[in-house]
């Protein structure tokens, strides 16, 4: 299983130091067969535990040993981490073959290769760990490797801004896990899984809520939730195919891994389960209120994955483990589809990602127009693809267990879904071009094929979770659960179904209505072309401006305090002032060596009397 | 040797040393400067040699052979040193002698 690391970290090793002194064609080769030889290795393992039962377990290496204690690090391969293992190496995969073409002509090929790799080996990292000490290594690499990767084009300040906001947010969230592994630590004397969880029973509730929340910190900045998603839509200042792999399919999911494979803490601490479903709520909701008002593709996707995300929380918050987790897998195949769909489409008009300039791409590029369609209709919850069967399994387990308000709340986040992907569909492919934009780019195989694999699966994958006929990943997963105690909630088809596919008929016939061709909503946006989309929803409440305004500029103010008040007078001072006492000390002693002997006998002389009359007198 | 005589000749002894070390401070001359720490050191002598008769102990005696020693190595490196100055520069003035200052 350490195969699943170490072919892609070779890999980025490999094409780093010969990034020079390769071709493109080979770099994206070589690239693309590390993760795809990781992903044939992910499947053996697949297969290894469906024959054992049991989960896998490897240790690496062997840290300490003394005398009836030993502590080592190791790979554990259970249902969860061989999911996300499969979709993370077989998504990385094809996005890299994707990127082979896409970034060919970039100067920096070798080095994006290079850390694409390294990103894959990261997050294998996280999600293979049997511990929370390996976990969080992982989540903290993925982190840098998101910092390299959205500023990979470092000459562009937008994209070393947003490389730098990402990091600090994602900070913020680590500052979280380590405080929640210090208190888990404190309470379990251990960080690995079998041992945290074991005695999870017998642990202080408030310790157990504490951790919870503390680990929901972390959660809710690696996941762009509410309120440290921010750095999300800057983030695809990146590459597309970054943008795809990371911030759609796999890095920002490292959240909700986190909140399932820590569940039995979060079974145990209601308050801490509630605050995960509202965060995912809140996030769906919010997620999908600002991308309706969105004017570049990428950001259009980026809140959508923002709100899907929300939905993966939110099902994690009401114990659906095994919907949220399906609805990971759907969403992995659709986004990313969606994602490379817009490469494809920024690639063919030279640049441009702005959708108030596009529209009638449907008859110039007929490939981007179907697979892109089949992305849309998987999001939207469209019958029979997956998005429909996964995103009803959360909402059903939802409202199964109670949670009305939070059942509404998803309800209209799906119709709002609708709304959005159906508006960025027609400006995009429908009616005629609103500019002009001459002779655009043909994509290549390299980009068609992964494109192609992608809308297949995001159209049939849904089929493998029919409730009640196929249920494969309830099954596969369900055992992880089940294991600590959990029973994962299910939902048939009923009632609920009908209303969320209402909801999001709604929606789409909204959308297409005001924005298909001719209407008016279309024109007036279109008309806006060129200026930078106002008001609070499009501004995403300007939370991002409070943060730059409000925590940004208190960082700034107490630099100027420190740098220019403290570190002058106090520091300098004190360190310049123990030099000036001892200058002054120095220059009266000097003073005694005059070079005048008479005085030297004066002063031998006084020194006589003193001493005479401290001993006659005292 | 009784009580009374050897008072006179600590006294004595006493003011010996004063004269010579007002003098060490006083004269300007380097000859003169070293007569009076002739003058200090045959005091301190003095009141050796005093006490050890009133004493009845060798030891006085024994330290004032030490005494006589140094004050003879010394005179004889100090007035080395007196006639190179004096020949270096003429000084008849040790104030002149400054240069060695920190």
């Amino acid at each position: 299983m350490v195969w699943i690391l170490l072919f892609p970290l070779i890999g980025a090793a490999g094409l780093a130091l010969g990034r020079n002194h390769l071709s493109p064609r080979l770099i994206g080769t070589l690239g693309s067969g590390a993760v795809g030889a990781a992903f044939l290795v992910a499947l053996s393992a697949l297969a290894s535990y469906n024959r054992a039962g049991e989960p896998l377990v490897q240790t690496v290496f062997t840290w300490a040993k003394g005398s009836g204690f030993e502590v080592s690090f190791g790979l554990l391969g259970d249902p969860i981490s061989l999911w996300w293992l499969v979709v993370v190496t077989g998504v990385g995969f094809l996005i890299h073959v994707y990127a082979s073409e896409y970034m060919a002509e970039d100067p920096g090929v070798g080095r994006f290769f290079a850390k694409l790799n390294y990103f894959v080996f990261a997050m294998s990292l996280l999600v293979l760990a049997d511990n929370f000490v390996g976990l969080l290594i992982g989540w903290a690499n993925v982190g840098l490797a998101s910092f390299m990767l959205i500023g990979f084009w470092n000459y562009k300040p937008e994209a070393a801004a947003a490389a730098k906001k990402a990091f600090l947010l994602n900070v913020i969230g680590e500052v979280g896990i380590i405080l929640g592994l210090a208190l888990m630590f404190m309470e379990f004397r251990s960080l690995t899984f079998a041992e945290v969880f074991a005695k999870v029973g017998e642990a202080d509730p408030g310790v157990l809520t504490g951790i919870g929340l503390l680990l929901l910190v972390g959660a809710t900045a690696k996941s762009a939730q509410l309120p440290l998603f921010t750095w999300l839509p800057d983030a695809m200042q990146g590459p597309t195919p970054v943008s795809a792999l990371m911030h759609a399919a796999t890095m920002v999911t490292a959240g909700v891994y986190l909140m399932a494979r820590a569940f039995p803490i979060y079974q145990a601490s209601e308050a801490a389960l509630t605050a995960v479903a509202w965060v995912g709520a809140l996030t769906a909701l919010t997620g999908a209120v600002v991308a309706t008002r969105q004017v570049d593709i990428k950001r259009v996707l980026a809140y959508s994955t923002m709100s899907q995300l929300g939905y993966m929380m939110l099902g994690a918050g009401v114990g659906a483990y095994t919907a949220s987790l399906f609805h990971f897998f759907t969403h992995a195949f659709f986004k990313a589809l969606l994602f490379l769909g817009a490469g494809m489409i920024a690639h063919y008009l030279h640049g441009e990602q702005d959708i108030r300039r596009m529209g009638g791409l449907a008859k110039k590029q007929p490939f981007v127009y179907w697979t892109f369609l089949i992305g849309v209709l998987a999001i939207a919850g469209a019958p029979p693809f997956a998005g429909f069967f996964s995103k009803d399994e959360i909402l059903g387990a939802v409202l199964e267990e109670g949670h009305v308000v939070l059942w509404v709340i998803g309800v209209v986040v799906a119709g709002l879904t609708a709304y959005y992907m159906t508006r960025l569909f027609a400006l995009v492919f429908a009616g005629e071009p609103a500019q002009e934009h001459g002779h655009g780019h043909e994509s290549g195989v390299a980009m068609k094929l992964p494109v192609a694999v992608l809308a297949l699966l995001s159209a049939v994958s849904g089929l493998i979770a029919i409730p009640g006929v196929t249920a494969v990943p309830a099954h596969f997963l369900e055992p992880a659960f089940l294991r600590y105690g959990h029973h994962v909630p299910h939902a048939g088809i009923g009632w609920p179904v009908a209303v969320v596919l209402i909801a999001a008929a709604a929606g789409a016939y909204l959308a297409a209505k005001a924005y298909g061709p001719g209407g008016a909503a279309r024109q007036a946006l279109v008309a806006t072309a060129g200026t930078p989309p106002r008001g609070a929803l499009a501004n995403a409440f300007y939370i991002d401006d409070l943060y730059q305004k409000g925590v940004g500029g208190l960082v700034t103010g107490i630099s100027i305090v420190v740098g220019r008040g403290v570190d002058p007078y106090v520091i300098d001072g004190a360190v310049n002032g123990i030099a000036m006492v001892a200058k002054d000390i120095a220059e009266g002693l000097r003073r005694l060596h005059g070079g005048y002997v008479r005085r030297y006998a004066l002063t031998l002389f006084a020194g006589v009397a003193v001493f005479m009359i401290y001993y006659i007198l005292i | 040797m009784n009580g009374d005589m050897v008072q006179g000749y600590v006294a004595l002894s006493g003011i010996l040393f004063v004269i010579g070390a007002c003098g060490l401070m006083v004269r300007r001359s380097p000859l003169v400067m070293l007569m009076c720490v002739e003058i200090m050191l045959n005091a301190a002598n003095l009141a050796f040699v005093a006490f050890a008769r009133y004493l009845g102990n060798m030891e006085g005696h024994v330290f004032t052979f030490l005494v006589v020693t140094v004050a003879a190595a010394e005179v004889a490196i100090g007035l080395a040193v007196i006639v190179l100055l004096f020949r270096k520069r003429d000084a008849a003035d040790v104030d002149d002698v400054n240069t060695l200052r920190g």
